[in-house]
């Protein structure tokens, strides 16, 4: 079996785990999830390297050492994590193989574009400053079928299913019902998904995509940033290309190298553009190409020194511009940012998270959204829940346990019982009992704690008529709630709740507090 | 019912009848225990299916309510994400909140399973228990103990499947029309299981109350006008069968509860046909009267059931 057979298997076997591990990330009502579902992410160094800087050398989660097995391996091998893992990676080369012509690729200095934004992300990290996860492809990935790529599929299945359910024709839908009920045990998500940013996500990644038919792995190439460290890596790799005297330099193995590390006559191979996908050794009609423990130097990628003093001026740059804002001040933040419960003082949240969007996607009522520039373009992506799109669940611990990086922190659930995400306020003039004289006491029913942060107090009210009633309003104890907002969710007067959660009084911050 | 089906229930019958004179000389069990209105059951330290399965013997056996063939719902209470030992629902029991069975928030696991077993063994076809939660379903369903209690049995346990609902016309006082769980009413035979427990406006929740489980929509509204609405509910659910389970009550912080301290052990079950009776007979057990519930008082007056439990023929059990 040829090379690239087996590296092409390889390639659908890890992307169907890709896919295996972000379909399991939902809850099936147990207290965890049952599998590894962020183990992509715990094997990606990019990820741990920022981490480690940002977060000067805090907590690392364990995970994250796996990424050191990564390295390991690129720099043995070379980019075989690019060639014949990289779930995005494969998605490239798939939508790739449907261009027709044979494109003309960029000039070879563009490949060094990955670099600089390497070292962008990489200076900024160590002043803090963590935005990996926007161009990291694995969190890119992650990101845009949690909030994009998979509702979309989901939603266009279930409207499917619906439509022929309402013809009505009775042997129809008694097939199609039962094929739906397959898909919903298996692929499907357990309730429609929505979520903002799903738009701008969703056309980022097909921009990506469609960059192949421009050129194939155009991302690959010319923008990754994983792939730039790995390349890094793998400027030593003992695994070396070799061509024999046979060579003919008719350039088809330039064609067709998938990385672009082939010059045009072959006579120059660059070893960090290498992606182990041995198209060449396969496509070569003379049979002279070989991969070898070889002793032939390495050719080493000339960044120019002016190019990398920039980059890293800008990643330097980059910290106090994206913190100019005044959301940085301790004294003012944005009151519907409600965080995760669990999540890390909100510098330190921002220091850690990748926006992934792993807890978006196992978030149990699809109440963790991701934001725009809520929390400033620094924060983009990173989670906030909006409770009238779904609450925090009491006696659910999932967004914990699937944060790669720990931004949100894992708790037991007698722990997370007790964090406070913020305090519920009332709006009177909404609220029926108070500014109609009308019984409602649905945010007390639902109030999770114990005894309930919703109390009543029976109050006497007079209607239009002149008669005297009783009614419950409700009040809150500020001492218990946790402001996990199922009050607001759950709220009977539609559109704008009489109920709100703000961030005021979160357990993770010293200054947004409200009692003495 | 077609011709083949009545024959079919005809030779059954005809058998059945003749066995039965065979194997009891004096009076049938489903004759003895029509005699009763309800049956109060109490099985101190009992297991609580053996206190249900002497509950739904003396109340005339599950062959009184459930024929050959029948689909059967159970609805019990589901909609908390609870323990067990937190409260208790086609068969219909209640599973409607995220707590774990020993929270006494959802009905008893151990209850709702016995019920199903007797479905089967009376000779339902398919037994569906289902709830519309109040947290998040597959936290209730697997929490609450009831989905691994009654799978494992052969129930088909479903979550609510929105399209499901349809528009029912109500003639009540209040509700003229709601969108109600279609499954309720293309079942043969509907058994109610509530559990008994506090409730922040209606006082207690158990019986009528915990019909919410099938309403869709915006059905916090009927909070308004609770009384009415509950009972203009009852105007169209009509289970065959009711059992509250009171093995353990919630006396506070409900319907959800979640401390242990506000359960009430009382290994107790009242069984029988009459929701208003049954509602009214509960809310002894807090130390109420049914008049003292809003909800019992309309369906009194709307003449869905009887709530002067003084004129009813009860059945005190000890198990």
């Amino acid at each position: 079996m040829s090379k690239q057979i087996l590296r092409k298997i390889s390639q659908g076997l890890f992307l169907l785990l890709f896919l295996f591990l972000f379909i399991r990330t939902e809850s099936k009502g147990n207290d965890t999830l049952g599998y590894p579902v962020r183990l992509f992410l715990d094997f990606d160094p990019l990820i741990f390297l920022t981490t480690l800087f940002a977060s000067r050398g805090g907590q690392i989660p364990a995970g994250f050492f796996l990424s050191l097995i990564t390295i390991l391996v690129t720099i043995v091998l070379g980019r075989v994590f690019c060639g014949w893992l990289c779930p995005l990676g494969t998605l490239n080369t798939i939508v790739g193989s449907f261009r027709r012509r044979q494109s003309i690729p960029l000039d070879a200095k563009w490949h060094r574009l990955k670099y600089y934004i390497l070292i962008v992300l990489i200076v900024s990290s160590v002043f803090t400053l963590q935005i990996a996860g926007i161009m990291d492809p694995l969190s890119l990935i992650i990101r845009s079928f949690s909030v994009s790529i998979y509702p979309l599929a989901d939603n266009g299945i279930r409207a499917l299913f619906d439509t022929i359910y309402n013809t009505n024709i009775s042997g129809l839908v008694d097939v199609s019902e039962a094929v739906y009920g397959l898909l919903k045990k298996s692929l499907l998500a357990f309730r429609p998904l929505f979520y903002l940013q799903a738009v701008f996500t969703g056309v980022i990644f097909f921009l990506i995509l469609a960059m192949n038919l421009i050129e194939n792995r155009f991302w690959c190439k010319y923008l990754c940033p994983l792939g730039a460290l790995l390349g890094l890596c793998s400027r030593y790799s003992v695994l070396k290309r070799e061509t024999s005297e046979g060579c003919t330099g008719c350039g088809i193995c330039a064609k067709a190298c998938q990385g672009g590390a082939i010059s045009e006559k072959n006579d120059n191979w660059r070893n960090t553009e290498c992606l182990a996908c041995f198209s060449c050794d396969d496509s070569c009609p003379q049979n002279a190409v070989s991969f070898g423990l070889g002793k032939q130097k390495n050719q080493a990628m000339d960044l120019g020194r002016r190019q990398v003093m920039a980059s890293m001026l800008s990643g330097a740059l980059a910290v106090p511009l994206l913190r100019s804002t005044p959301l940085s001040k301790t004294t003012y933040s944005n009151p519907d940012l409600l965080r995760p419960p669990g999540a890390l003082e909100e510098k330190e949240f921002l220091k850690r998270c990748v926006k992934c969007g792993e807890c978006m996607k196992v978030c149990i009522t699809n109440g963790l959204q991701p934001t725009l520039l809520e929390a400033g373009l620094e924060g983009i992506w990173s989670p906030r829940l909006i409770p009238r799109i779904g609450h925090c669940e009491y006696r659910c611990t999932l967004c914990g346990q699937v944060c790669p990086a720990g931004a949100i922190r894992r708790m037991p659930l007698e722990e997370k019982t007790k964090v406070i995400i913020g305090l519920a306020m009332i709006d009177k003039g909404r609220c029926l009992p108070y500014a109609h004289a009308i019984p409602c006491i649905v945010c007390e029913e639902m109030c999770p704690t114990s005894p309930k942060a919703i109390w009543f107090e029976e109050t006497v009210v007079r209607r239009r008529d002149g008669k005297e009633l009783i009614v419950q309003q409700p009040r809150i104890d500020l001492n218990l709630c946790i402001g996990c907002g199922i009050c607001e969710a759950k709220c009977p007067v539609g559109n704008r709740a009489a109920i709100y959660v703000t961030n005021i009084g979160e357990s993770r911050s010293q200054a947004n507090q409200l009692l003495l | 019912m077609d011709r083949r089906k009545f024959l079919k229930t005809a030779a059954v019958a005809g058998c059945g009848l003749l066995i039965g004179e065979a194997l009891h000389s004096g009076v049938s069990p489903s004759e003895a225990a029509e005699k009763y209105d309800l049956v109060v059951a109490h099985g101190a330290g009992k297991p609580a299916s053996d206190i249900t399965k002497a509950t739904i013997s003396a109340i005339g056996g599950m062959k009184r309510f459930v024929s050959r063939g029948d689909i059967v719902v159970v609805k019990p209470n589901i909609g908390w994400d609870r323990l067990p030992e937190q409260a208790a629902n086609v068969v219909k029991p209640n599973i409607g909140w995220d707590r774990l069975p020993e929270q006494a928030a959802n009905t008893n696991p151990e209850v709702v399973a016995a019920i199903v077993k007797l479905c089967f063994e009376a000779g339902a076809k398919k037994v569906k228990v289902f709830d519309r939660t109040c947290n998040d379903p597959r936290r209730c369903y697997k929490q609450s103990g009831i989905s691994d209690a009654v799978s494992s049995l052969g129930a088909e346990v479903s979550f609510i499947d929105e399209r499901r609902f349809r528009d029912i016309s109500i003639k009540g006082q209040v509700i003229k029309s709601w969108p109600l769980y279609r499954d309720i009413f293309e079942a043969d035979k509907v058994i109610n299981v509530p559990v008994a427990k506090h409730h922040g406006l209606a006082k207690l929740t158990m019986a009528m109350k915990n019909w919410m489980g099938v309403m869709g929509g915006q059905r916090g509204s009927i909070h308004q006008k609770i009384g009415e609405s509950l009972a203009d509910l009852c105007l169209v659910i009509k289970p065959s069968l009711t059992v509250l389970d009171a093995i353990r009550i919630l006396t506070a912080n409900g319907p959800q509860g979640g401390d242990l301290k506000d359960v009430k052990r009382l290994d107790t079950l009242i069984a029988g046909v009459d929701q208003v009776a049954i509602d009214s007979y509960g809310a002894t057990l807090f130390g109420m009267k049914g008049s003292d519930l809003s909800y019992v008082k309309a369906g009194n007056a709307m003449g869905i059931g009887s709530m002067d439990i003084s004129r009813l023929k009860i059945n005190r059990l000890n198990v």
